[in-house]
This record gives C-alpha cells, sequence and structure tokens, in this order.
C-alpha cells in the first residue's frame, strides 16, 4: 500500500507485476536466441558469401525476414518498455546508482549500469540497422559488404557488434540468476561461461565484418 | 611487521547544526589479531572520546556495527585489519537514518519492513495453548529453518543494494530471506498467494535487479541469492498460473534447488 492507494480501504489484488516480469524475462530469452541465432547466420559469410546467399534467400522465400523482422523490432521495443521500468530515470536515482557502484566496486552492479546505457543505444542502432537492411531486400553477401566498405558503416558495426553482444550477455546471466538457475555454487562458472560466449560472438561479428571488408564486389556479377 | 594504520573515519553530527560532514584521520598501531572494533575502541578511548558508532557483542552476533569499510559493507567486529590496506576509510550505511559518525538506526527500518512481510507465523487457530507440547519437526528442516534465521539485520545486504539506494521502499535481500524462513516453516499457514500479496511486487521480489551485492558483502554467509531466486520464480510462476500449462509450471517450478520439504 502506498499514498495513491491508502484510500481504497482493500485495494485490488494484482498480478500484473509478476506478470511484467515474466514478460520482461521471456523477450529477453527470446531476443537473446535471436541474436546469437542472427550472429551464427551472418557469419555463415566467413564459409562463403554463397552460403549466406542460400541462407538469406530462405529467409525471404519463407517470408521470415519480412515478417519476422519487424516482429523481432516490436519484441525490442516492448523488451524495453518492460525493462525501462528499472531503469534509473529520475537524476535522483541515476545519481545514487553511479555513487554506490563507484563506492561498492562490484562488477555486477557496474554490469548493470553497463546494461542501462547498452539498452538505450542498441534501441536507436538495431532500429537504423534494421531499417537500412529491410528496405533494401533481398539481403546478399555483396550488399551487405559494399555497406562496410562504403558508406561508413563499418565504425556503425564496430560500435553495435560489441554494445549487443554485451548487453544479451549480461542479460542471459542475470536471467539466470534472478530465476535462481545460477546459484552461488555455480555462479563462477556460469560467469566464466558467460564471459566465453560474449567473447566467442564478438569475435565471430569482427571476422564476419573483416570478411565483408575484403569481400570483392564485382566478382561474378 | 606492526602497521601504522590511517584509519579516515566519516563525521557527522545532525543534531550539532555546527556539524558539517567531514572526514577525519586518525593514526592507530596495528597488532595481530586486531579487528576493525578493537582499532575504532582504540579510537574513541585514545584519541576522540565523540566519535559514534554501534557495537555490543564484538562478535558477530548482535549486527551493530555495519558500516562501509573501503567501500563494501560489513561488521567491523568481523573485519580484521590485516585483511585491509594500511588505509581504511570507513563510512556509515547509507539507506539508514543517520544517528551521528559510524552509528545508523537500523531498528526502524527493519521495524517497517517486518510490518509489510508480515514477519510472523500465520495460522488460524482459535486459541493457543501454552502447556501442549509443541508440534515436532524434522531435525533437518529446522536446520534450514535456522539457516535463514542467523540473520543479524546488521543491514549490510540493504546498504550494498543498488535497489535499495535507488529506491526507499524496496525490501531488499534480508527481508525477502526472512519471508522465505516463514514459507519453509511449517507452522506459517501462509499459502503462495498469501506470500505474493506481501513480496510478489517491485518493492519485493520483482524489485530484485540481481546485483547480487547482497550475496557478496552478507558477513553471516546466508545464502541470499539462492533464496532471491526462489522466491522470485516461485512468485513469478504463481502469477502466471492458468496462462502457462500446469505441467510447464510444475516443471520449472521443481528445476534447480527448491524448497521440496515444503507443502506447498
Amino acid at each position: 500500500m502506498n499514498s495513491s492507494t491508502i484510500t481504497l480501504h482493500a485495494p485490488a489484488k494484482t498480478k500484473t507485476q509478476g506478470r511484467l516480469d515474466v514478460l520482461q524475462m521471456i523477450s529477453g530469452v527470446l531476443l537473446i536466441l535471436f541474436l546469437w541465432a542472427h550472429m551464427l547466420l551472418v557469419s555463415s559469410v566467413i564459409i562463403g558469401p554463397g552460403v549466406m546467399n542460400a541462407i538469406a534467400w530462405f529467409f525471404e522465400e519463407t517470408y521470415m525476414a519480412q515478417v519476422g523482422g519487424p516482429l523481432i523490432g516490436l519484441l525490442i521495443f516492448v523488451h524495453f518498455l518492460l525493462a525501462a521500468r528499472k531503469m534509473p530515470w529520475k537524476t535522483s536515482e541515476s545519481e545514487a546508482f553511479i555513487k554506490h557502484s563507484v563506492m561498492m566496486k562490484h562488477r555486477d552492479t557496474w554490469m548493470w549500469l553497463a546494461q542501462v546505457a547498452t539498452a538505450l543505444i542498441i534501441l536507436v542502432m538495431a532500429f537504423i540497422h534494421m531499417w537500412v537492411v529491410l528496405t533494401d531486400l533481398p539481403i546478399t553477401a555483396v550488399k551487405s559488404a559494399a555497406r562496410i566498405q562504403h558508406g561508413g558503416w563499418l565504425p556503425f558495426y564496430l560500435v553495435l557488434l560489441p554494445i549487443a553482444e554485451s548487453h544479451v550477455g549480461i542479460g542471459f546471466y542475470r536471467i539466470g540468476v534472478k530465476y535462481g538457475v545460477i546459484t552461488a555454487d555455480n555462479r563462477n562458472w556460469y560467469k566464466r561461461k558467460e564471459y566465453a560466449l560474449m567473447g566467442g560472438f564478438i569475435v565471430i561479428g569482427l571476422i564476419t565484418l573483416v570478411r565483408f571488408m575484403y569481400l570483392p564486389l564485382y566478382s561474378g556479377m | 611487521m606492526s602497521r601504522r594504520l590511517h584509519i579516515e573515519v566519516f563525521r557527522y553530527n545532525p543534531l550539532d547544526p555546527e556539524s558539517k560532514p567531514h572526514m577525519q584521520s586518525f593514526y592507530v598501531n596495528e597488532y595481530d589479531s586486531m579487528t576493525l572494533f578493537i582499532a575504532l575502541n582504540i579510537i574513541r578511548d585514545q584519541h576522540d572520546p565523540t566519535l559514534q558508532f554501534d557495537f555490543c557483542c564484538r562478535a558477530g552476533i548482535c549486527g551493530s556495527c555495519g558500516m562501509v569499510i573501503n567501500g563494501r559493507p560489513g561488521l567491523a567486529c568481523h573485519t580484521q585489519t590485516k585483511d585491509l590496506p594500511e588505509h581504511i576509510v570507513l563510512h556509515p550505511l547509507p539507506v539508514f537514518k543517520l544517528i551521528g559518525d559510524l552509528s545508523v538506526d537500523t531498528g526502524v527500518w527493519f521495524r517497517d519492513a517486518g510490518t509489510r512481510i508480515e514477519a510472523w507465523v500465520h495460522n488460524d487457530h482459535d486459541s493457543f495453548d501454552p502447556t501442549q507440547e509443541e508440534a515436532r519437526m524434522e531435525n533437518a528442516l529446522a536446520n534450514e529453518i535456522f539457516e535463514l534465521d542467523r540473520c543479524v539485520e546488521c543491514g549490510c545486504c540493504i546498504a550494498a543494494c543498488g535497489t535499495a539506494r535507488m529506491r526507499t521502499d524496496f525490501l531488499g535481500a534480508a527481508s525477502i530471506a526472512r519471508v522465505a524462513r516463514f514459507y519453509l516453516d511449517p507452522r506459517d499457514e501462509r499459502n503462495v498467494e498469501n506470500y505474493y500479496e506481501v513480496i510478489g511486487n517491485d518493492q519485493g521480489v520483482f524489485g530484485c535487479m540481481g546485483l547480487l551485492a547482497c550475496e557478496d558483502v552478507c558477513p553471516k554467509h546466508i545464502p541470499l541469492q539462492d533464496q532471491l531466486g526462489i522466491m522470485r520464480r516461485m512468485l513469478a510462476l504463481h502469477s502466471v498460473k492458468g496462462i502457462l500449462p500446469k505441467a510447464l509450471i510444475e516443471k520449472l517450478a521443481h528445476k534447480g534447488c527448491c524448497h521440496e520439504n515444503h507443502k506447498s
């Protein structure tokens, strides 16, 4: 009970806050799985542009890109709204949290601040990325390579890649902690695994970017 | 290898209008197995009798001497100076009301939290017969309850919690672990729905952001992380009863660490 409900003698029972928490978790898990799958699929260009083109063709032929893409965008936005309930929007809150993080020198506390910052950056950059890719279908390795080689998209992806992968990696660990899957006994093991996953995906992403940088744009066309 | 410790202490007396918050340095000669509690007593005896800090048991039992030691909340009596660098910086615990210097009022905070989570055994019995023999419970269960009952309410987990620092109405790990203690106790006849009513909200389990500082600073090593996980999962699953398939909820509820002993 708080000051806004104190005049209600029998406040209604509600399960809303639990349900929102579950929705935040589920949307997070779906986005984690999506991003990892996305990274692996795009990295198929390392094997060969033909493989990536075939995968892209499959996703467009089945309309998964055309329908699924915007749906993922919607999911990102919903996940943002749900998680933003906890964000330190008030100056007093962000000041308190930053002061607290500096005082504690505690990595898991700092990591939450990283989650907030990366979330806001991803929210903007992911939508730019989606717009650029989905308004220029079909997806082909050569078109992606052209974006990296010209038009200044390399710095864009050099920022988005580590930020998105860290947000997803930290989120993965945090969901495990919140729901009691990661316990005091296996916390260190999961933490190491989380760092390895995060590092692994960032490395795969960087190799993919390098591949795009050096992919010949005109051969075979 | 006796060191000369440089102890920097936060000084402020809110009752004195002349007093301004500032840091004051003291120098104390370290000796073997010295605790911070001993060092503070030396300061009060030999340097400044006006220094305020709380203590009672000097053995990690009363939970009075919680303070921020080089950035981390902990008990002064539980902290040996040999584990600290030569320069020690002491602040009062945040979140709680400052009485003066290193002394804070944790009592009012815990009293309020205890009232909000209704930290007492609930049942529908008509009367209590004090002559009757107490109901028996398994030793293993009694131990499990005791494990959580060891909390001394020192306030370290609350002061270490980023959420509690941002949001004054957050109940914190100590309160949620306290509900977990009643959840285990067969004498408490509250059901999941009743527990949901007290901590199934953003002031309770759903407000926790999993920062785990509570777990990392608890001087009594109470399994806060696991209890928070258990309670959050149980209450989250309760909130989606009737939405998710029953079999799935049942399966998720019994995965990993759980209160298998509890009547459900």
